[in-house]
């Protein structure tokens, strides 16, 4: 990179580092300009149902990568239980909104995904558990948990309810695709601009620094997780929204997408750097990749292999920097 | 033995060596000296086989040889001993001595091979069991196995990269007879260190690199350390600390009753004025950094009482510590010092609440307030922006130094080892700055195991000897060879 960070270039009164652009730098500008010329020469990309579909793609994923940005920074590398909070979040929006209304029905899908993902950032924060293995667990456990109340079962909602979803299109934009803007637009607030933002990536780059001067690491710590949470939740009130209708299957393989998202974006996986303007990124080149492959045709399993496929090249071209 | 002439790299624009020419006779010990940048590193690098010279010849007995790999250094009999140990903690001292050695066979447990080692770690004077896991050693013994280890590949020249930066007084000296020993044995040893005294107490000779060059070689007996000093700068250096306090009356500042640390300090009381630099000498392990750790706040298991200015302070309250103004700057700059962001987060770092309201940051201010503790550490106001990891290990000091500023009045600093890895002439300016920070009404405590800088810079001394307090000097009265005696032999002292 060749500009200093988003708090610094945002103003532009700190002077950018004249330093001359990394190799990665220029690996990613190259990988972008092809991937973009791909989708280009790609029948039907650029017809307008294939880019609802490609916009609407990125601002499922994208909430959920935005929320893993957070935890990433944090120090405490990925989560895997993003899209089980999402799809808790999913049902209980449901439920609350056949209940009690639209209103009621977003805070508590937004609590619930919070209260969830906060609750493993109490283990991580206040027990220095390893954060992977706590979101593996915690995954089993929503899933496990979810099978027993739901009985496996599909929330619909009610006919009463369905005019006054989030439909419909702004600007010719799918309104999903303007609520996750939306999210990147508030996370990188956060990030930059609150004091705990400033914390989040002090704790993130040096714990023990952290812990010596101070500052308040376990708070911080569960604070990312928080954040993480709401933005689960958003996931899950989108597809919910979407589909007018809610399962544990929701969000299946969305943490998955959300890594691959994050790492191409060039959020760094030790934690203490990254942004979400780089994750929006990410998240436009890993869907863009997958639109594709579905436009010329390819199946489920062929989209999954090339999603890991990208994050294997993004981790080896990272490290091959770290040992330069 | 070993003749280097004329050595020249580059990497891409920047000189590392530009003509460097040294030689080594059998027995010898010849310190390698210079500042942080000025090519020891690339020079061993070259020795080693790392690195290619652009030009330039290095003989052995007389013979011009290339070395293209650490392989065949090891083959010619150069071994270096780098400051990162490549020591196996949980295997035996036997089986690291012989650890990648291109001779062992796969099971190297057969007597030839312990008798080797065992006598490899008799020539160098020590008596470890070759079972022991080498855990259990300390970090000097550490090094000496390190060293073995070269012995048994034969090496005949040894390069030591400061062995003793992370030792105590009593490592040292061990680390400096097993230097005798090695020079007795007809070996070569090229001595890199940042510690002059090393170089009047063990080496024959010493050469100084500046920028790269040679700028002097000499025997140890023909020079002397002012020279040695104005040699390694390029300018002549008359005092490396600042003046003392005025003795007489001043504020009780930092007051310490009874404080007890369980497994490190047993019953400590002590008073660190506001306007002096106190000092707590003692060995690495004698307790002293713990003490600092402990008024930080980071020791959750440590009791007694701790006044500031006459008010009680809670220990273990890191945010009742941030209140109070009480900074502490951590030994282990990478761990606990730096982050790994801006220079100008780094200055920030602790004061970011100071610069918000409503729990949003404010940009502007912050700027103006590193810059402006950029302006009292003396660092570059240009390099806000660059990495804090980039700088040199005695600007990142100086961004610590500048963390403990700020606040609405002066409160207290506490720092362990104010010098460690920094080079020397940042030494000096880190000197001239906590004597500014201490003229400013701060309290300064510091903890150091330097003995040269314990007399140089402090005002009152406290030596420490396994957790207890042994004497207290003030002013005048600090004296080397005491405060040595007290943190090694505390009962000679008290009988005395």
């Amino acid at each position: 990179m060749t500009v200093g960070e988003t708090p610094s270039a945002g103003r532009g009164i700190t002077r950018l580092r004249l330093r001359p652009p990394s190799r990665l730098f220029l690996v990613r500008i190259v990988v972008m300009f092809v991937l973009a010329g791909i989708a280009l020469a790609t029948p039907s990309f650029l017809s307008a149902p294939s880019l609802t579909t490609l916009l609407t793609t990125i601002s499922f994923v994208g909430c959920l990568a935005a929320a893993m940005t957070f935890i990433t920074i944090s120090g405490n590398i990925m989560s895997f239980a993003l899209g089980a909070a999402a799809a808790v979040s999913a049902m209980v929006f449901v439920v609350v909104l056949n209940a009690a209304g639209y209103a009621t029905a977003v805070i508590a899908a937004l609590a619930a995904g919070a209260a969830v993902t906060a609750a493993q950032g109490c283990l991580v924060g206040f027990l220095r558990t390893n954060p992977i293995i706590v979101s593996i667990a915690a995954n089993v456990l929503i899933y496990g948990v979810a099978q027993r109340v739901t009985n496996n079962e599909t929330v619909q909602i009610g006919d009463a309810f369905l005019h006054s979803l989030l439909k419909g299109k702004v600007f010719e934009a799918p309104v999903e695709f303007i609520v996750f803007l939306a999210v990147i637009a508030l996370g990188q607030a956060v990030l930059s601009l609150t004091v705990f933002g400033r914390n989040l990536f002090y704790v993130g780059s040096g714990l023990r620094a952290a812990e010596t001067i101070g500052l308040p690491t376990v708070r911080t710590t569960i604070g990312a997780y928080l954040w993480a949470g709401l933005f689960a939740a958003v996931t899950g009130i989108l597809l919910a929204s979407r589909f007018h209708q809610a399962n544990m299957e929701f969000a299946l393989r969305y943490d998955y997408d959300a890594i691959a998202a994050v790492l191409v974006g060039g959020t760094a996986i030790q934690g203490g750097n990254g942004s979400m303007l780089r994750t929006l990124v990410g998240v436009a080149a890993v869907s863009t990749i997958q639109v594709v492959l579905l436009l010329y045709g390819f199946r489920e399993e062929w989209r999954l292999f090339i999603t890991g496929l990208i994050v294997v090249a993004v981790v080896i071209l990272y490290s091959s920097r770290q040992r330069q | 033995m070993l003749d280097v002439e004329h050595l020249a790299k580059s990497y891409g624009p920047i000189k590392a060596l530009r003509d460097v020419s040294l030689s080594l006779a059998a027995g010898e010990v010849r310190a390698v000296c210079g500042e942080n940048g000025a090519g020891k590193s690339t020079l061993m690098r070259v020795l080693m086989g790392v690195s290619r010279p652009d030009a330039g010849t290095i003989r052995l007995d007389g013979g011009a040889v290339s070395i293209d790999s650490p392989q065949q250094a090891q083959r010619l009999g150069i071994a270096l001993v780098a400051q990162e140990l490549s020591l196996a903690p949980d295997l035996s001292i036997l089986d690291n001595i012989w650890l990648g050695n291109r001779a062992v066979p796969l099971f190297h447990r057969r007597k030839e091979f312990r008798r080797r080692a065992a006598e490899a770690l008799t020539l160098l004077g020590v008596d470890y069991g070759l079972d022991t896991p080498v855990s259990r050693l300390t970090m000097g013994q550490r090094q000496i196995v390190e060293i073995a280890r070269m012995l048994v590949r034969d090496a005949r020249i040894l390069i030591l990269d400061e062995p003793t930066a992370t030792l105590s007084d009593v490592e040292i000296e061990r680390m400096m007879s097993t230097l005798r020993s090695l020079r007795t044995q007809g070996k070569g040893v090229l001595y890199v260190t940042h510690r002059l005294g090393e170089v009047f107490e063990i080496c024959d000779s010493v050469t100084v690199l500046r920028n790269g060059a040679n700028v002097g070689s000499a025997a140890v007996g023909q020079i002397d350390r002012a020279r040695l000093i104005a040699l390694m700068l390029g300018r002549s250096f008359t005092d490396m600390y600042p003046a003392a306090a005025a003795e007489g009356a001043c504020d009780r500042g930092l007051e310490i009753r009874d404080l007890h640390i369980p497994g490190s300090v047993a019953r400590l009381s002590l008073i660190a004025p506001r306007g002096r630099i106190t000092c707590i000498a003692g060995q690495v392990g004698a307790g002293a950094s713990a003490v600092t750790r402990a008024v930080a706040g980071l020791v959750p298991s440590a009791t007694g009482t701790v006044l500031l200015d006459g008010t009680p302070l809670q220990l273990g309250s890191l945010s009742q510590r941030v209140r109070r103004n009480i900074a502490f700057v951590s030994e282990d700059r990478a761990a606990e010092g730096i982050f790994n962001r801006s220079v100008l987060e780094n200055l920030v770092a602790s004061r970011v609440t100071d610069h918000a309201s409503c729990g949003f940051v404010s940009w502007p201010s912050l700027r103006r307030f590193a810059a402006q503790l950029c302006a009292e550490v003396t660092v570059d106001r240009g390099r806000l922006g660059a990495q804090a990891f980039d700088l040199s290990g005695g600007n990142q000091q100086k961004l610590l130094f500048a963390r403990a500023l700020g606040g609405s009045k002066p409160g207290v600093i506490l720092i362990n080892e104010p010098t460690r890895g920094v080079d020397v002439g940042a030494r000096a300016e880190i000197y001239r700055l906590l004597r500014e920070f201490c003229q400013r009404g701060y309290v300064l405590l510091m903890t150091s195991s330097d003995l040269e800088e314990v007399v140089g810079i402090s005002d009152t001394v406290l030596t420490l000897y396994r957790g207890e307090i042994v004497s207290t000097y003030q002013h005048s009265r600090i004296d080397m060879t005491d405060i040595l005696a007290d943190i090694t032999h505390p009962v000679t002292t008290k009988a005395a």
